[in-house]
């Protein structure tokens, strides 16, 4: 039973957290590390990608390999943002502009759509494949009614196997709150074939 | 304990905690709500053409109620709300309600594709170019309006629904 208990722990562990809750744990089949923050009225989870995954999923919607790696080890995440209110509840507002990384002793912002496509633009990436950019990540700015919710990659702009924390933060009834989900990791990249 | 004992409650144990971490779409707060828009602002006329080759103009549509949907292949909430769209095209077309799916920069190859896997009768449009979906309030895939007979926007849902749900059929049918 010692096994069981070593291994459920190391599979569900709770992070400190203001207003609800934060835990992490990984896939069994794939290994691939998860966070999730959870409140009244809201839910945002994190899925670590592997920069092959990312890598593929772009080479395949016409970005070339350079651009496409760019991107592919900037740290990304599978993502989703939810509004668990029930019906009647309150909407939800966010902006991820306003969201926070914290590595080390530095704080940056995360790297959006907003920052991404121009630099597509100035290296000539493709329309088609500046179109499955945007749309592929989550939005930057949003609202959401009771039972909206958007997937989509996110980005935090670190090299692979950084650990950062990462503040969120969201707007209720002209309120700002805010929650911290500590010691996330970014994806370790493996080599490159080189030809 | 034998160790098939202990490997067997080990395997029960990870199941029970992956349905707790990771639950199905709806039972993680996703209710099938669509949010009423009380200024109802006029909906943005497009025009554009189906696999078929059939061009579909929305304001030629003005008079009846239209479900509007931006999507994409790769999308999987996307994926995951289309046979619940086909079901309830089933029941709503025969009434005179409209369906009408946008897809957002793909070509007409990969949506066949993803037909044979996904089959709908509902008309699937593209916007290569992403143009209509830009002049529309959309920031995130999927996401549906439905447009009243004035042609203005009536609902929104942002995120996939269970669109064969009788409620929100109610709610849809409720324009007419």
């Amino acid at each position: 039973m010692h096994v069981i208990t070593l291994l459920i722990g190391t599979l569900f562990i709770p992070t400190a957290s203001a207003a609800g809750s934060a835990t992490t744990g990984s896939d069994p089949e794939t290994g691939l590390a998860f966070w999730r923050y959870e409140a009244e009225g809201i839910l945002f989870e994190l899925n670590q990608r592997l920069p092959d995954q990312t890598r593929a999923f772009f080479q395949a919607r016409g970005f070339d390999t350079d651009t496409a790696n760019q991107f592919a080890t900037s740290c990304v995440f599978q993502s989703r943002l939810l509004n668990t209110a029930v019906a009647g509840g309150a909407s939800l507002q966010f902006n991820l502009n306003e969201w926070r990384v914290i590595s080390g002793n530095k704080s940056s912002s995360m790297a959006t759509t907003d920052d991404w496509m121009p630099r597509w633009k100035k290296q000539s990436i493709g329309q088609a494949a500046r179109i499955a950019f945007k749309w592929s990540l989550l939005p930057s700015e949003q609202t959401y009614a009771p039972g909206d919710y958007n997937w989509g990659m996110t980005s935090y702009d670190q090299p692979p196997g950084t650990r950062f924390n990462l503040t969120l933060v969201w707007h209720r009834e002209g309120k700002r709150e805010s929650a911290t989900i500590r010691n996330i990791e970014c994806p370790a990249d493996s080599p490159q074939e080189t030809p | 304990m034998s160790i098939p004992t202990m490997w067997r409650q080990l395997s029960a144990t990870l199941l029970l905690l992956c349905t707790l971490i990771f639950p199905p779409v709806q039972a993680a707060g996703t209710s099938q709500l669509l949010q009423a828009l009380p200024e109802r602002p006029k909906a943005g006329d497009f025009q554009l053409t189906d696999l078929d080759g059939t061009e579909h103009r929305l304001s030629r549509y003005r008079g009846r109620v239209v479900i509007v949907n931006f999507w994409a292949t790769w999308c999987p909430p996307c994926r995951e709300e289309m046979p619940s769209m086909q079901r309830a095209w089933e029941l709503l077309e025969p009434e005179g309600i409209v369906m009408l799916a946008i897809n957002i920069g793909e070509d007409e190859d990969t949506i066949f594709q993803f037909t044979a896997n996904f089959p709908v009768e509902f008309p699937l449009l593209l916007d290569q170019d992403s143009a209509t979906i830009q002049s529309w309030p959309v920031r995130g895939l999927p996401t549906t309006y439905v447009v009243d007979p004035q042609g203005r926007l009536a609902y929104r849902a942002i995120g996939g629904r269970a669109w064969d749900d009788p409620a929100l059929l109610d709610m849809v049918r409720a324009l007419k």
